[in-house]
């Protein structure tokens, strides 16, 4: 993970280095560009963290199990809410320093920024968590005395997400490439000279921008003014909180008890298509089955991510029909062919990431009812393929409209279509199999928190698995897949030795297939086996 | 119907579970007490296939729980102390899913599902998600889940916790009325009035050993015998387990 994280880091720094350095050269414009920019993003970081904050304050304030014990010892409710505070804000803001430092880093070495500019940089990021978190508590605290936690947690969950996808969108459809063409370019610049970007200077966004961007050229302005204002207001707003805390936090906790869930609402449809899809499966098998898409649908936590997941597919999809292929006369129809099985590597990656999420944990969220299943007379095996075919069917869906669609909008020939899909295919069922499998290696039946599970040591393990077999899989196939691609194409036919060499290369691809297919899911099996519980 | 022959479990250096020879017979109630720490739950365990013994045979019914698991399985209803049950299935539908992974036909399972959430007055919970129940709803649930295959051997670990005085009341009840129907009952519990109550023979468990076996006058004739002196079972199990009234 410590290796994705800086990965990460060095992918979003050097793409804003790019941006920034690019605007840095636009005579006039460029610095005005560069100051709106900071702003937004400083703003869209605000709205974040107020978001953020909301949802983890509604699950550190009034659902943590720790709750029962801290709130029967005699503790100060500003107590209560300082360290709670601290923890939401450790909880909520990570996501600031991963997305944030590479930005503001990037910003710096444009100008070839001093010590100072860093020094601040530090300071001022810090300061600025503290209005949102503030808020964040306020809203939260509010919000449970009018609806019980659970249910604003569970929509504000699905508000969040919903927010990030529309943003993740937004910013793909504007579709920055364009930046670089430069005969576009004059009207855009144009537009942006034109509009006033949301800056309002009410906003601690626009305090924060003002207090770090004169730094960037070693000066120090107004910096000092906007920062104490900043400060200042973070500290009112968590002097604010605890006021508000004071006041509403115990009714707000108790009444986070008093109601009950929503009736679940009867799903007969699907279950009745469930009943008859899953007949030909075994009755334990079956049962396991429905029982997992029934919790996943009614866990918000859960489901809502798909949300993200679709905005992922859209811009995925998006970016091949964008792709300026049909600008290079000549090469264009291999180039289209080349990128369409590269496509099965890259939809490949994207599937782990998918599966890490959803199907790596999928044995580790029976959680501590798995004394269920274990003291059942039914095979471990039955549980392990019971998951497997759940995660397989959705995983296989995805996998193939991300390549028939791609594919498509990239026109390839038939034989490269049959090539990618049939791969897409087998690889799909070997990335499933190696997530149940390593799932069953490490299981963590007893996480409160269902992200934590993929984020542990086996998830990593998970993902350098994926990755491996994925490269020596497009490696293997390339090769075979050049010859009959070439052949079919110049209208000649293979050699003898060449056929022999696809032959080859494609068993032995199938073997690690079929060895990736098999083999994890024998060894958690084997490992699933020996757990107690 | 449960024998325990040399049962042992180990921890590392830990001997949680010390060579214990025992034998409940078909339509018996056995109380297992002993303090906290002793082995009950750990032996309990074993029974119910979520730990394996290290070394000696457990046998539900005939079969060995290591060698034909699911056998042994088929036979027994686990309630644990803990009712830890998946929170996003409604109470009726985890009997669905019980009733499934024990095999059961469709027809039977709705009506002894019905039967057993009357039973349990649950039947007004029954479309509500386990999230939303409380913890004493939830034992009765895991109860119902334990006797809807019908099985031959009960084993249950602290029956009455979060239960309250009238769920306790048809607890015993429903044991007492299994236990003449021929169900063996293999329970532990820290309540000794219940043990005293419901139980035909009790065991004592103390640092992983089974110290004392019997039935409650056979244990009280040891205790005047060893002692020169009358007592109730609390008096006893303190004695046996080297604990005073002060602790």
């Amino acid at each position: 993970m410590g290796i994705l994280a800086v990965l990460f880091w060095v992918i979003i720094f050097f793409l804003f280095y790019k941006v920034l350095a690019y605007f840095k050269s636009i005579e006039i414009l460029g610095e005005l560009l560069l100051t709106k920019l900071m702003a937004v993003v400083f703003l869209t970081f605000f709205l974040m963290l107020v978001i953020s904050n909301i949802i983890t304050s509604l699950s550190t304030y009034f659902l943590s199990e720790d709750n029962k014990l801290i709130l029967t010892v005699p503790v100060s409710t500003e107590k209560v809410y300082l360290s709670k505070y601290l923890i939401t804000l450790g909880h909520s803001s990570w996501m600031v320093l991963l997305f944030g430092i590479p930005v503001f880093m990037a910003y710096g070495t444009v100008y070839g920024a001093s010590a100072s500019y860093y020094l601040w940089l530090s300071v001022t990021l810090l300061v600025f968590l503290l209005t949102p978190g503030g808020i964040g508590v306020m809203i939260s605290t509010a919000l449970v005395n009018v609806v019980p936690a659970k249910r604003a947690r569970g929509a504000l969950v699905v508000m969040f997400i919903l927010l990030l996808a529309a943003l993740y969108l937004f910013f793909r459809f504007l579709q920055p490439e364009k930046l670089v063409n430069t005969e576009g370019f004059s009207e855009l610049v144009d537009y942006l000279a034109m509009m006033r970007l949301p800056t309002s200077p009410f906003l601690p966004s626009h305090w924060a921008t003002r207090s770090l961007f004169p730094l960037l050229k070693g000066r120090f302005d107004d910096s000092m003014f906007y920062f104490l204002l900043l400060l200042s207001t973070g500290l009112m707003s968590v002097l604010a909180g605890s006021w508000i805390c004071r006041l509403l936090y115990y009714r707000g906790w108790s009444r986070s008890y008093e109601s009950r869930e929503a009736k679940v609402k009867r799903t007969p449809l699907l279950e009745g298509l469930l009943d008859f899809l899953l007949r030909p499966l075994h009755g334990s098998t079956k049962a396991m089955m429905i029982k997992d898409v029934k919790v996943f649908l009614r866990d918000t936590r859960q489901w809502s991510q798909l949300i993200l997941l679709f905005a992922l597919v859209v811009v995925y999809l998006f970016n091949f029909k964008a792709l300026p292929l049909n600008k290079v006369p000549g090469i264009s129809f291999y180039l289209e062919n080349i990128i369409s099985f590269l496509n099965v590597g890259l939809a490949g990656f994207v599937l782990s990431a998918v599966a890490v999420r959803f199907i790596y944990p999928a044995i580790s969220l029976e959680g501590k009812s798995f004394w269920v299943i274990m003291s059942a007379p039914i095979e471990l095996r039955r549980l392990i393929w019971s998951k497997f075919w759940t995660s397989l069917v959705p995983l296989l869906l995805l996998a193939e409209a991300l390549i028939v669609l791609s594919n498509t909008f990239l026109h390839v020939t038939q034989f490269m279509m049959i090539i990618s899909t049939v791969t897409i295919f087998l690889i799909t069922i070997a990335i499933v199999s190696i997530g149940i499998g390593i799932g069953a290696v490490y299981p963590r039946f007893r996480v409160e928190d269902v992200a934590q599970i993929h984020s542990g040591f086996g998830g990593l393990i998970y993902m350098i698995i994926c990755v491996t077999f994925i490269v020596l899989v497009i490696f293997l196939e390339a090769w075979p897949t050049y010859l009959i691609f070439m052949a079919r194409t110049r209208k000649y036919f293979l050699s003898y030795l060449q056929w022999i060499e696809v032959i080859f290369c494609f068993c032995l691809t199938v073997s690690i297939i079929l060895a990736a297919i098999f083999i994890p899911i024998k060894i958690g099996l084997k490992r699933l086996s020996r757990i107690e519980i | 119907m449960i024998q325990l022959i040399e049962l042992t479990k180990r921890f590392g250096q830990l001997v949680a579970v010390n060579r214990i020879d025992l034998h409940v017979k078909q339509g018996e109630i056995f109380g297992f007490l002993g303090p906290n720490g002793a082995g009950k739950t750990t032996t309990i365990k074993m029974l119910a296939g979520l730990l394996k013994p290290t070394s000696g045979r457990a046998l539900i019914d005939g079969h060995d729980v290591v060698i034909h698991p699911m056998e042994a399985k088929r036979v027994i209803g686990f309630i644990p102390d803990q009712p830890f049950l998946y929170e996003k299935l409604t109470g009726v539908e985890f009997l669905r899913f019980i009733g499934s992974l024990f095999g059961m036909k469709k027809a039977g399972v709705e009506l002894r599902i019905s039967d057993l959430l009357g039973l349990f007055e649950l039947d007004g919970w029954a479309d509500e998600l386990i999230e939303s129940y409380s913890h004493g709803m939830r034992q009765r649930l895991v109860m119902s889940a334990a006797l809807l295959h019908n099985p031959k051997v009960i084993i249950v670990d602290e029956p009455m916790v979060g239960l309250d005085p009238k769920g306790i009341n048809l607890v015993k009840r429903i044991f007492r009325q299994k236990s003449e129907e021929g169900v063996s009952i293999f329970l532990s519990t820290h309540t000794l009035e219940i043990a005293q109550e419901l139980c035909h023979r009790l065991g004592i468990i103390n640092q992983g050993k089974l110290i004392a076996m019997g039935t409650l006058s056979e244990l009280m004739t040891a205790l005047e015998h060893k002692t020169a002196q009358t007592g109730t079972l609390e008096s006893l199990f303190l004695a046996l387990t080297g604990r005073s009234l002060d602790e």
